[in-house]
């Protein structure tokens, strides 16, 4: 569209969403990062009437010309009962924010193209019971939460799936519009978490009949690898669990695979049927799910990066993680922002 | 409709409490409106419950949409318009039962409690009683905590809910009061005739024919009250002039509302001068009924020059108005009657009453130019010729005063009044007829005196020359206890009917109960109406005038505004830092550095120190008080149970009251010798 065929309603939207960039940018300079936890105060709290405030601003505005043209005492006082109650509503409002604390959880790594899930725990501190907060980030905006006076609670929101990579969490907004719905307040967080996005695993065998060849004969020379016998120490995946030894010795002991020996299985990113990185990330990322899904020991080469072979959570998450960060600078979450500032 | 899942549910939480909320804020409407419009609302909502319980879905927007076209068109075929109180009201209270039939979502809801909001306002345009504000506090508080709910995010208890609202008009209830006195008032109308549609009133008529008072004497509605500051007059004095009648046509007097205004005499002796607040039904005439003689009005009436008090607009709503009279100061004393004034006070039709002039010419005869003389011949005839006082006089023909005179010789204050005038007339006595109210009944409880129409009254006032228009009630002659006691001093003489409410003595129990009751809610509405209902610009005015304030000027406006609101904002801060709750922590900390004072006040240097922890000061003090070691220990033992141990809240509390007993208790040592035995 050209600029001269905007008519001025649209003009006015256009100058109006440039006004409301504005102040959000202003906002944001102001608010530099939280860090893990932040308690809302009076300076970070903004309110404003929502469209059902402007309506009931206007009905007040008409009971009041009635008032004084039937010269109704009764009028006046109800509606000034009602101006009373809708003053009042802006201090219920903010107080319904006001004093709030607010941390963010640590996100749970996601696969890409999976919906990733943020929390934050809100808690109250005044003895206050908190009604309907609304966290939201960009235009996704969570179920509304409610907190018992001195309780907490946790706020979660669903976001969308973004593509593989290492994120900081986003601006968040923080609103409420409790009790009456015609004020909202809300905050702008920034409390930072970090967001890992592993990739999506993709199965290099299903691609290319070579690779699979080698992987398979990889797994049939381990299988018959004697195990290695040692105690169960906490922490060990019950999978591995010698069921029937706990039988007869009434121990629990765990079956394990040398690491380090020639049987390591060693996950290579030149050894990848592929020449595009995220496809590589992607096949990398099937592997190590099923060596540790099969329970083997592996070891991670990346072009910048080896990771020393090992087996478990820890080497599994380590491994992810490589891939997640492999020439990949942090970000914030991208997540598509509303069109106005505020919301329900 | 389609069955469809809970889903919708969350969207729509508080539908419940707007189905009961919006039926509880247009039932005082079902009195007022056609019977079409209560059933259809009443339809609708309980259609929407029933679709709500049975989890359907609302008709669709068609249906609606036929539905609304429906509604409209027959209240236009009801009223011709969809505007005015009536059409408007009707309109309104469809439109708010449709909108809340096809509530989707939870815009709808709110909208649907905005429209109740309305639908109370609009109560008041038939309704201003205390009954109905109390009704439209209960209204306001349920569709508040509707909106609560519909906006809470989950179901909240009723308590809570019901606390929560209740709350909210509390907190607004100062705003209220602020804004009310202090937002600038204009004079109605803005825009057409409010009044158009409100029911006739029972007023004094401009006219006075004998037998038409007789309506008003029966109707006990209030029109007047009045609290007078300072002494109260006597009630034969309590006359409450309304109209003056100055011409006759041989049947009927006519009220005028003078040529022109004239200046109010100058008040006499200060304690024969009577001041008061009087509070006026709406009249829908422009006279304002004052006490005998007036000499002090409100700025907004005027003073006319044949002594009637008249407003600058006709009275269409309840007014207060301050006035003073001098009880002893007649109109007119100390001046001349114009040539005019005088010959329109004794004009007479020619054929008017020949038997009375005959009379009267008679009466000439004996006293020659004694007109106190004639005066009193007219008064002593009333009260020796077999005249009697009746409320159902019979209807007079031909020339009515003959009749009255001569024939009937029964009928009540108005035929009195007009015969007398015809009798001073005929002796060349400039006489005039006087209506308004007299006596009325005086109100213990609020210490006020109510009016009704029933003590309406009519009255002459002949001019005597150098002393003024004097007031003679030939009523007095015939009934004094008429005007002794007022109407309800009648006992209704021949057995004749008297209205209920005039007897109010050998009742039973019962009507003098309801008479009790009826007492009280007078006294509340009287006091409703002069706090509340009354107060108008006028009243504004002085208010404001009392602080040396100018309702007019818009700067005194923001000045009592401000003062207002800052005084809020000032108990409201001071309020919640008294309200907010003290850390659960403090109580016993503080109950601690009370004792350690008070110990450290006894013996220097005993006080617990900052750092120290209690079992070590408890220590000290034992070895330097041992008489205090029971006491310390005590305090110790449940400091340490409150502050250390989790106990349940009732413990706590126990806890609690022992710890602020033993802070509070005796610190002196136990005199073990004392130097000097005490005797009793």
């Amino acid at each position: 569209m050209r600029a001269s065929s905007l008519g001025p309603a649209e003009r006015l939207r256009s100058q109006g969403r440039r006004l409301r960039e504005g102040v959000i940018r202003w906002v944001a300079r102001r608010h530099r990062d939280d860090g893990a936890q932040t308690t809302l105060g009076r300076d970070r709290i903004y309110i404003l009437p929502t469209r059902a405030g402007y309506t009931l601003l206007a009905i007040l505005g008409v009971m009041l010309l009635g008032a004084i043209n039937y010269s109704n005492n009764m009028a006046f006082l109800l509606t000034f009962l009602l101006i009373g109650i809708g003053h009042n509503a802006i201090w219920y409002t903010h107080r319904n924010l006001l004093g709030l604390k607010a941390s963010a959880l640590p996100t749970t790594p996601v696969f890409a193209n999976q919906p990733l899930s943020v929390s934050l725990r809100l808690e109250d501190t005044c003895g206050r019971d908190r009604e309907a907060l609304h966290l939201s980030i960009g235009e996704y905006t969570s179920e509304p939460v409610a907190i018992p006076g001195r309780g907490q609670q946790v706020a979660c929101l669903s976001l969308p799936a973004p593509g593989r990579g290492v994120y900081r969490l986003p601006r968040q907004h923080l609103g409420t519009q409790y009790p009456l719905g015609i004020l909202n307040a809300w905050s702008w967080l920034g409390l930072t978490s970090e967001i890992l996005v592993y990739p999506q695993p993709v199965d290099p065998g299903a691609a290319h009949t070579g690779l699979g060849d080698q992987a398979g004969a990889h797994r049939r020379q381990d299988a018959s690898t004697p195990d290695h016998i040692r105690p169960y120490r906490p922490g060990d995946p019950p999978g591995r669990i010698l069921w029937k030894a706990l039988a007869r010795t009434g121990k629990l002991h765990i079956r394990e695979t040398v690491a380090g020996g020639r049987d390591t299985l060693w996950i290579d990113w030149s050894s990848m049927p592929a020449s595009d990185t995220e496809a590589r990330l992607s096949m990398l990322c099937h592997q190590i799910l099923t060596a540790e899904a099969e329970g083997r020991a592996w070891g991670l080469r990346l072009p910048d990066q080896t990771l020393p072979p090992g087996q478990g959570p820890a080497q599994r998450e380590r491994g992810l993680r490589a891939l997640a960060e492999f020439r990949f600078e942090p970000i914030p979450l991208p997540v598509a922002e509303t069109a106005r500032g505020t919301k329900k | 409709m389609n069955r469809s899942s809970r889903q919708h549910l969350p969207e729509l939480r508080g539908l419940e409490l707007a189905l009961l909320a919006l039926p509880v804020a247009a039932l005082p409407h079902a009195w007022h409106q056609p019977l079409w419009v209560t059933l259809l609302v009443a339809a609708a909502i309980l259609l929407r419950s029933w679709l709500h319980l049975r989890d359907r879905k609302p008709p669709s927007i068609g249906l609606m949409a036929l539905l609304a076209a429906f509604a409209g068109g027959l209240t236009f075929l009801q009223y011709g318009t969809l505007f005015g109180q009536e059409a408007g009201t009707a309109l309104l209270l469809v439109m708010m039962a449709l909108k809340l039939l096809e509530t989707r979502n939870r815009r709808d809801i709110v909208i649907g409690l905005f429209l109740g909001y309305f639908v109370v306002v609009t109560t008041y345009f038939f309704d201003q009683s205390m009954l109905i504000a109390a009704w439209s506090l209960l209204s306001a508080w349920l569709l508040t905590a509707a909106l609560v709910q519909v906006h809470a995010g989950r179901p909240l208890e009723r308590r809570r809910l019901a606390k929560h609202s209740g709350w909210m008009m509390v907190h607004a209830f100062p705003f209220m009061l602020i804004l009310f006195v202090a937002f600038p008032r204009v004079q109605g109308p803005l825009w057409g005739d409010p009044q158009r549609d409100e029911v006739a009133t029972t007023a004094l008529s401009g006219e006075l024919n004998p037998g038409d008072i007789a309506e008003l004497l029966q109707d006990e509605t209030t029109t007047m009250r009045v609290q007078f500051h300072g002494s109260v007059p006597p009630p034969r004095a309590q006359y409450w002039r309304a109209l003056v009648m100055t011409d006759f046509d041989g049947r009927r007097w006519q009220a005028e509302g003078g040529q022109s205004s004239i200046e109010l005499p100058q008040p006499g002796d200060s304690d024969r001068v009577v001041a008061y607040t009087a509070t006026l039904e709406p009249t829908r005439m422009r006279y304002l009924p004052v006490l005998d003689y007036p000499v002090a009005l409100p700025d907004n009436a005027e003073y006319r020059d044949n002594h009637q008090v008249v407003r600058d607009r006709r009275i269409v709503n309840r007014i207060q108005y301050d006035a003073e009279a001098d009880l002893t100061r007649p109109p007119g004393a100390g001046e001349a009657l114009s040539r005019s004034a005088r010959e329109r006070a004794l004009e007479l039709p020619p054929s008017a009453a020949p038997r009375a002039r005959a009379e009267v010419a008679l009466w000439r005869a004996t006293h020659g130019d004694d007109d106190r003389a004639i005066i009193q011949a007219a008064l002593d005839r009333f009260a020796a010729a077999p005249y009697r006082y009746t409320l159902q006089p019979p209807t007079l023909e031909g020339d009515v005063t003959d009749q009255f005179l001569f024939e009937t010789q029964a009928g009540y204050c108005e035929h009195y009044a007009s015969a007398f005038a015809v009798l001073m007339r005929s002796a060349g006595i400039p006489t005039r007829v006087v209506t308004g109210y007299q006596g009325g009944e005086w109100m213990q409880r609020g210490e006020y005196l109510r009016l009704r129409n029933a003590d309406a009254h009519a009255w002459n006032e002949v001019w005597l020359d150098g002393e003024g228009w004097i007031r003679v009630d030939p009523t007095a002659a015939i009934a004094p206890e008429r005007i002794e006691a007022g109407i309800g001093g009648l006992t209704g003489g021949d057995g004749e009917p008297m209205p209920d409410f005039l007897r109010r003595d050998g009742l039973g129990w019962v009507q003098q109960l309801r008479f009790g009751f009826e007492d009280w809610r007078d006294f509340a509405r009287f006091r409703w109406e002069s706090w509340v209902l009354a107060f108008d610009p006028e009243r504004q005015r002085e208010l404001f005038a009392r602080f040396g304030l100018d309702a007019t000027d818009w700067r005194d406006i923001v000045t009592a505004l401000g003062v207002g609101f800052g005084l809020l904002a000032a108990v409201a801060l001071v309020w919640s830092g008294w309200r907010r709750p003290r850390r659960q922590l403090e109580v016993p900390d503080r109950l601690l550095h009370r004792l350690s004072r008070r110990i450290e006040r006894q013996q220097t240097g005993l006080g617990r120190r900052p750092h120290e922890p209690v079992i070590t000061w408890t220590r000290r003090v034992k070895v330097a008080r041992p008489d205090l070691a029971p006491l310390v220990d005590a305090f110790a033992e449940h400091y340490n149970r409150v502050r250390f141990a989790p106990a349940r809240p009732d413990d706590r509390a126990r806890h609690l009251t022992t710890l602020r007993r033993l802070a509070a208790s005796d610190l002196r040592k136990p005199a073990a010798d004392p130097p000097l035995p005490r005797t009793t």
